[in-house]
């Protein structure tokens, strides 16, 4: 049993994939399904490198960080607080220069404000485009599927595992109410306690392969693109399913281009 | 009086002695390479090793004393294949971005007659540290063959679980004990 649990592809694939989908049945009664994708990830996190903060470096960062946007996530689905929501982008780009500011003060202060400022846009923006598709499980949990496997395969190849274990344990996660989605036609309440902590931890993850690994940076923009092409994307009136697969078709596009950039510059994954 | 300037002058000339009496050493980083070996998947025992060292040594052989501080580039780190390499950088090893080095700082020396035969010290891998002991196989100090300035040269070895630092990436299957291997030479100041 252990030796199962050892491999990467049940750590990052198959055990976040059905935690999830439990979760997502287990509260879509208390419309709160979206507890999903962090179900999903702590289990991942769990299996591949235990909850351990001591020292606090860039990837336990993120699962600290992870943890409490879902509790965050949880609370704004309950309690509208409307303006604070709209701070949430800045917040996540405030949170991305925390996680790699050990990174950056190794560089000279030109290339460590670059640096930050990236990351710091690029948190912002997928959060701020995630958050826009909380009420719409179809366009979300589609964009955060894609989004979590793009991040996930690039940062694999990008040469850390465990970095792509993050990353494909937030696709596999999503893939839960995605598939309830396509299988019952019908919608699943998703929320804030969805898309921002999946927007934060691919955001964060991606900064951090791009930092400490070998992912090219305009690897970010492409994955940028994920959530705002599905949140802009008008989609034909008709059954869900074919919403879904439009969407899909689309989305996995985009993704497997930043995969395939990773792949041209870092090459064939070492391990 | 008399007794006390003469105390005085009695001390003053003393402290500057025991100073010296301690040799200070530079390491040279072109004969200095920290070394490992690792478990691959049960198969065979992976080589690697580290390019750039930088460190100073301290060695007191009347009074058996001494330190050594050691620092070592974490993106230095070599096998032979650049891909392990990029990965042995990556934050599922030595996490290079975050902890660029890694430090060895003595709080021991241990010697047999004049000769050290091991040092205690504090060694720092991605920001963990732990004590470890590096046991000295051989130490010979001398003037150098050709340009005849003082040196010492040491092999050192240490033993260490790389999990206590937490690295532990592949477990079980990629070894948890790491045989460390030190080449160190150092040039007199």
């Amino acid at each position: 049993m252990q030796q199962l649990l050892n491999h990467p592809a049940v750590q990052a694939g198959f055990a976040p994939f059905l935690v999830a989908l439990i979760a997502a049945e287990l509260f879509q009664r208390v419309k709160l399904s979206g507890l999903a994708i962090i179900a999903g990830f702590a289990v991942t996190v769990y299996l591949a490198s235990n909850f351990n903060f001591d020292p606090l470096t860039a990837s336990r960062k993120i699962v600290l960080l992870g943890l409490i946007s879902a509790v965050l996530g949880l609370v704004l689905t309950q309690i509208r607080l409307h303006l604070f929501s709209l701070l949430l982008p800045a917040l996540g780009g405030a949170a991305a220069v925390w996680v790699v500011i050990r990174i950056l003060q190794q560089h000279p202060l030109q290339t460590a404000l670059l640096w930050g400022a990236g990351c710091a846009a690029y948190v912002a923006t997928l959060i701020w485009s995630m958050n826009r598709m909380e009420n719409d499980p179809v366009r979300s949990s589609t964009a955060a599927t894609a989004l979590g496997m793009g991040t996930g395969g690039a940062a694999l190849v990008g040469a850390s595992a465990l970095l792509g274990q993050f990353g494909l344990s937030l696709g596999s996660a999503a893939a839960a109410p995605f598939l309830i989605l396509m299988a019952s036609n019908r919608t699943i309440p998703t929320g804030l306690a969805f898309t921002l902590p999946l927007a934060l931890i691919a955001g964060l993850t991606g900064c951090v392969a791009v930092l400490s690994a070998n992912m090219p940076w305009y690897v970010l923009p492409i994955l940028a693109v994920i959530p705002v092409s599905a949140m802009v994307i008008p989609l034909p009136k008709q059954s869900m399913r074919i919403q879904i697969m439009l969407l899909t078709l689309l989305t996995f596009a985009i993704a497997s281009g930043a995969v395939y950039a990773t792949w041209r510059i870092a090459g064939d994954v070492p391990f | 009086m008399h007794k006390s300037a003469l105390a005085v002058l009695a001390v003053s000339l003393a402290l500057p002695l025991s100073a010296l009496a301690a040799d200070s050493y530079t390491i040279d980083p072109a004969h200095t390479y920290p070394n490992f070996t690792i478990n691959h998947l049960g198969f065979s025992t992976m080589h690697g090793r580290f390019d750039k060292t930088s460190g100073k040594v301290t060695l007191d052989r009347a009074a058996k004393t001494g330190s050594v501080e050691i620092a070592i580039e974490t993106g230095s780190v070599s096998t032979g294949f650049e891909k392990r390499n990029d990965h042995l950088k990556s934050p599922d090893f030595f996490n290079a971005a975050e902890f660029p080095t890694i430090t060895f700082k003595s709080t021991a020396f241990h010697f047999k007659g004049n000769t050290p035969s091991s040092v205690d010290g504090n060694l720092t891998i991605s920001g963990v540290t732990k004590p470890v002991t590096l046991t000295i196989d051989a130490f010979t100090c001398g003037a150098h063959p050709m340009n005849k300035k003082e040196m010492c040269g040491a092999d050192a070895s240490a033993q260490i679980k790389r999990s206590d630092f937490g690295i532990k990436y592949g477990l079980p299957a990629i070894g948890d004990d790491v045989k460390l291997q030190f080449e160190i030479e150092a040039l007199k100041n």
